[in-house]
């Protein structure tokens, strides 16, 4: 946790340091860029989908980025990390390199592990006694509760989010 | 082969059901099935008499004349719904596997965190008839794992990429709605009716772990195949939704896909995650349609001082 602590005091003077460092980040789709890290705002420009930006800041479900000559706000899910291609360019955490939220270098630390595979999940034999310790940590709704009204979390009625539209091909999912 | 010739032809009609480029090669799975039933009747020949079934199964997929099934002894539905017990008896086999694997983390603290994050979590769902379990498994490899009936597991990796509880409520939530849409019971339905035609109503008599073995296939296979990735997306949906409902910034999950999105798609950690999920960025964008800008005005918190961080 110390070294993690120091890069990351590494990673936040190097970003105030120069804004050069900010993460680089791909538009997703055609967005607007607003003023302020809020849609009722006004629209500072336009960002086109392939677009790259500068990631400079966090707030919500916002990023404050720059497209070209603009700087504003954008929605979070409208811009991926890296630039071009598929994503997954191992760029590092965009959002933590911006903000200083998370340290990439934790990645690195423990790199070169085993990972999980196939063959292990497939030989993997029954073990009744990992079960049951499972369930020595289980909880109530009660308690459950408790917990959450502990830290002032309160429910919230939020709409189910609808399916995208332009699916390239019909979900065979949903109809099964 | 008369009995090999009707199994394919079902593969291709139950293969023509799943997604096209789907993450869960369906077509192979049924495949291996195949081979391992087939083999299976090479040894068991012996077919009495059987009483008619009495499920749809009969009326919607005559067996083969050489091949004589018993639905009943199956023990498990072909077109209905699994019951809950059923639910339960599979989940049980399929997270008892997984943990064969993979032990937990020996950390009482850490454990009752994420049970009780989650039940909180899990309690917007509206599902109520399952008691949720929680476990946080001990390898550094990068996932999370669901299993009918409530199991949800998440690994110490990703466990150390989460920076507060939003983040958490996230990703529990996906797994969440991994159980609650039952995301994995419909590939087995998929994959029992294959297990259906295999099984010889003379074999010996199976115990019931038997029958859900053989169900779920070797191990914890399931967990390495991975799901259609329309029931990813669907579950990015719908988790994200929970953790906003239960108070949350509803942006934990899109952050932690951020994070996922940097990190080196080749690593030994992420193989198996990226093998069985679409790509971070191909699940950012999909939730960027779906949310647009529904959730501007959802307010939460991320409770990073109360997120509790693993030695």
């Amino acid at each position: 946790m110390r070294r993690s602590l120091i890069s990351t005091t590494t990673l936040l003077l190097c970003v105030s340091a120069a804004t050069a460092l900010a993460a680089p980040g791909t538009v997703m789709r055609d967005e607007k860029i607003y003023t302020q890290p809020n849609s009722s705002s006004a629209v500072a420009g336009n960002a086109a989908k392939g677009a790259s930006v500068n990631i400079l800041d966090k707030q919500g479900g916002w990023l404050r980025v720059t497209a070209g000559k603009t700087t504003g706000w954008i929605r979070i899910l409208s811009v991926r990390a890296g630039e071009g291609g598929l994503g997954g360019t191992g760029v590092g955490d965009v959002v933590g390199a911006a903000t200083t939220r998370s340290d990439p270098s934790r990645v690195v630390a423990v790199a070169g592990l085993r990972g999980l595979n196939d063959e292990e999940l497939k030989q993997a034999k029954f073990n009744a006694a990992e079960l049951i310790q499972l369930d020595t940590w289980v909880v109530t709704v009660a308690q459950a509760k408790t917990f959450a009204g502990q830290a002032g979390l309160v429910t919230v009625n939020v709409p189910a989010l609808p399916e995208p539209k332009p699916a390239k091909a019909p979900s065979s999912w949903e109809s099964n | 082969m008369k009995l090999k010739f009707t199994l394919m032809a079902l593969v291709v009609s139950l293969a023509s059901f799943s997604g096209v480029a789907s993450g869960f090669d369906l077509g192979k799975f049924l495949d291996d099935r195949i081979n391992q039933e087939t083999s299976k009747d090479k040894k068991t020949q012996t077919v009495p008499a059987q009483t008619p079934a009495t499920t749809q199964s009969a009326a919607a997929t005559p067996p083969p004349a050489n091949q004589k099934i018993d639905a009943e002894k199956l023990g498990f539905a072909l077109f209905g719904d699994y019951s809950l017990e059923e639910e339960n008896r599979i989940g049980r086999q399929i997270s008892g596997n997984l943990l064969g694997a993979v032990p937990l983390v020996r950390d009482d603290t850490l454990q009752r965190y994420v049970n009780l994050v989650g039940n909180w979590v899990a309690l917007q769902s509206g599902r109520k008839d399952i008691t949720w379990r929680f476990g946080v498994l001990d390898t550094e490899d990068i996932n999370a794992f669901a299993a009918p009936g409530g199991y949800i597991f998440v690994t110490k990796g990703l466990y150390r990429l989460l920076n507060n509880e939003a983040e958490l409520a996230g990703v529990l939530g996906h797994e969440i709605a991994h159980v609650t849409k039952k995301h994995h019971l419909k590939v087995l339905k998929q994959s029992s009716l294959i297990s259906a035609l295999g099984q010889v109503a003379g074999s010996k008599a199976q115990n019931s772990d038997q029958i859900v073995q053989n169900l779920i296939g070797n191990g914890a296979e399931i967990m390495a195949r991975g799901l259609d990735k329309n029931a990813e997306f669907e579950a990015d949906r719908v988790g994200m939704v929970f953790a906003a409902r239960a108070g949350y910034e509803p942006w934990g999950l899109p952050e932690v896909l951020q994070d996922m999105a940097g990190l080196p798609a080749k690593g030994e950690r992420t193989s198996l995650l990226f093998k069985t999920h679409p790509l971070p960025a191909d699940r950012l964008a999909m939730l960027g349609e779906s949310v647009d800008g529904r959730l501007d005005a959802v307010q939460g918190k991320d409770l990073a001082n109360r997120f509790y961080r693993i030695r």
